[in-house]
């Protein structure tokens, strides 16, 4: 009775769900739409953090420690996710720096040619 | 690596292991408490929230860090799972903000799209009204240059109508007035008072065109001597002119000079005639501009 209770035990600890394969899958995914956006250049940091989460999630899986490399999946993905929405809020942020520039160099001119011909 | 072989539990062992497992994991789990920085994440949360600007942007990402907030606050005994939640939360807060500050961004392109239009529409009205003005200006040229146009010939009918109220004749020299002997006693030089109505119709006419000179000349007829009508003839055309001078034009416009009998203009075999031929011509020299 009591071998059979250590097994038990052993067996409730250690039961082995199936990788998190829709949840690596998602990271891989939101991985590569964020270096599809350049978020290799606007947002390196959290795209190499993406990266080393979802390859921390391959290790546990190869551990057989499942939740945790479900856990790590997801976090690379929202990661991935983070990386892709600040690449788009710094391009977004650039264009409308670069219309404010443009903007005010035009206006100067229209204001430097109206004070040559009064 | 290893696993466990599920066939090694017998079923009949179920219900007493369920039950140890279940002592067991309540005996190795700590108290459940609130994941650290979960109250960082609602911190970022309400700030985000509470942005004027961005609070109403991005709703699917605000709600998704909304309920990703209220999961990771809720009291987790196993520190990894809660510390995955506070992890999620906090990236996806982040995630609502770079997507709430892109709208805000794309919005204020639209206004800084208007501004570029409306500077550019600026600059277009801003050649248009010169070209308009430079128009107008040469409407106004053109009406100026027709408006001397009609004063060039309002004037030049002017002078031909002072000329007419001068009874002066056009000729070579300029514009000859001449003067009967009306103006003087007989055999005498001074003017007659009274008699000066048609010079002062040449003083009027001097003074209104100043680039005008005038040349005095005075004529006798043939009764007596040479030297007595030279003498005669200058001194008349010596009084013109300085009843000329005396009413304020120039002398250096004005030089007299007497011919004698010389030059008559008819007969002094009559009486009429010789009344004709004593006289003081005025000629009008032309203006230099208009000589031709």
């Amino acid at each position: 009775m009591g071998l059979t209770g250590v097994l038990i035990l052993a067996a409730a600890c250690a039961s082995t769900p199936p990788a998190p394969t829709a949840s690596l899958q998602a990271a891989q995914r939101a991985i590569s739409n964020a270096e599809k956006t350049e978020a290799g250049r606007y947002a390196p940091g959290e795209l190499g953090e993406a990266r080393t989460k979802l390859a921390s999630a391959d290790t546990a899986v190869k551990e057989q420690r499942m939740t945790m490399a479900e856990q790590f999946a997801d976090e690379s993905r929202v990661e991935a996710e983070l990386a892709s929405a600040k690449t788009a809020d710094v391009k977004a942020r650039a264009v409308n720096e670069e219309m404010t520039r443009s903007n005010g160099t035009l206006i100067e001119e229209m204001q430097r040619n109206s004070g040559d011909k009064p | 690596m290893k696993t466990i072989n599920p066939r090694g539990v017998m079923p009949g062992t179920m219900l007493i292991a369920t039950a140890v497992a279940s002592v067991l994991l309540a005996a190795c789990a700590a108290a459940p408490v609130k994941p650290d920085g979960a109250a960082e994440a609602r911190n970022k949360l309400t700030q985000l929230q509470s942005d004027p600007n961005l609070a109403s942007r991005a709703p699917v990402a605000m709600k998704e860090a909304d309920t990703a907030v209220r999961v990771a606050e809720q009291p987790q005994a196993d520190q990894e799972l809660g510390a995955y939640r506070v992890y999620l939360a906090d990236r996806k807060v982040e995630i609502a903000r770079a997507q709430a500050e892109t709208s805000l961004a794309e919005d204020q392109r639209a206004t800084l799209s208007a501004q570029r239009e409306g500077a550019r529409l600026d600059a277009r009205t801003r050649e248009a009204d010169a070209a308009h003005v430079a128009a107008a200006n040469s409407e106004l040229a053109a009406a100026s240059s027709e408006q001397a146009a009609a004063n060039s010939r309002q004037q030049a009918t002017e002078l031909q109508r002072q000329i007419d109220v001068l009874q002066a004749k056009p000729t070579d020299r300029g514009l000859v007035l001449t003067l009967g002997d009306v103006l003087f006693e007989n055999g005498r030089a001074d003017l007659k008072a009274g008699a000066t109505g048609n010079l002062n119709r040449l003083v009027a006419f001097l003074n209104e065109y100043p680039d005008r000179n005038v040349a005095i000349e005075g004529f006798t007829d043939s009764v007596g001597s040479e030297d007595y009508n030279q003498g005669l003839s200058e001194r008349r055309a010596d009084s013109v002119k300085s009843y000329l001078t005396g009413q304020g034009i120039g002398a250096t416009r004005l030089s007299a000079s007497g011919k004698g009998k010389n030059d008559p203009v008819a007969s002094n075999d009559s009486a009429a005639g010789r009344q004709q031929n004593r006289r003081v011509e005025v000629i009008i020299s032309n203006p230099p501009a208009a000589s031709r």
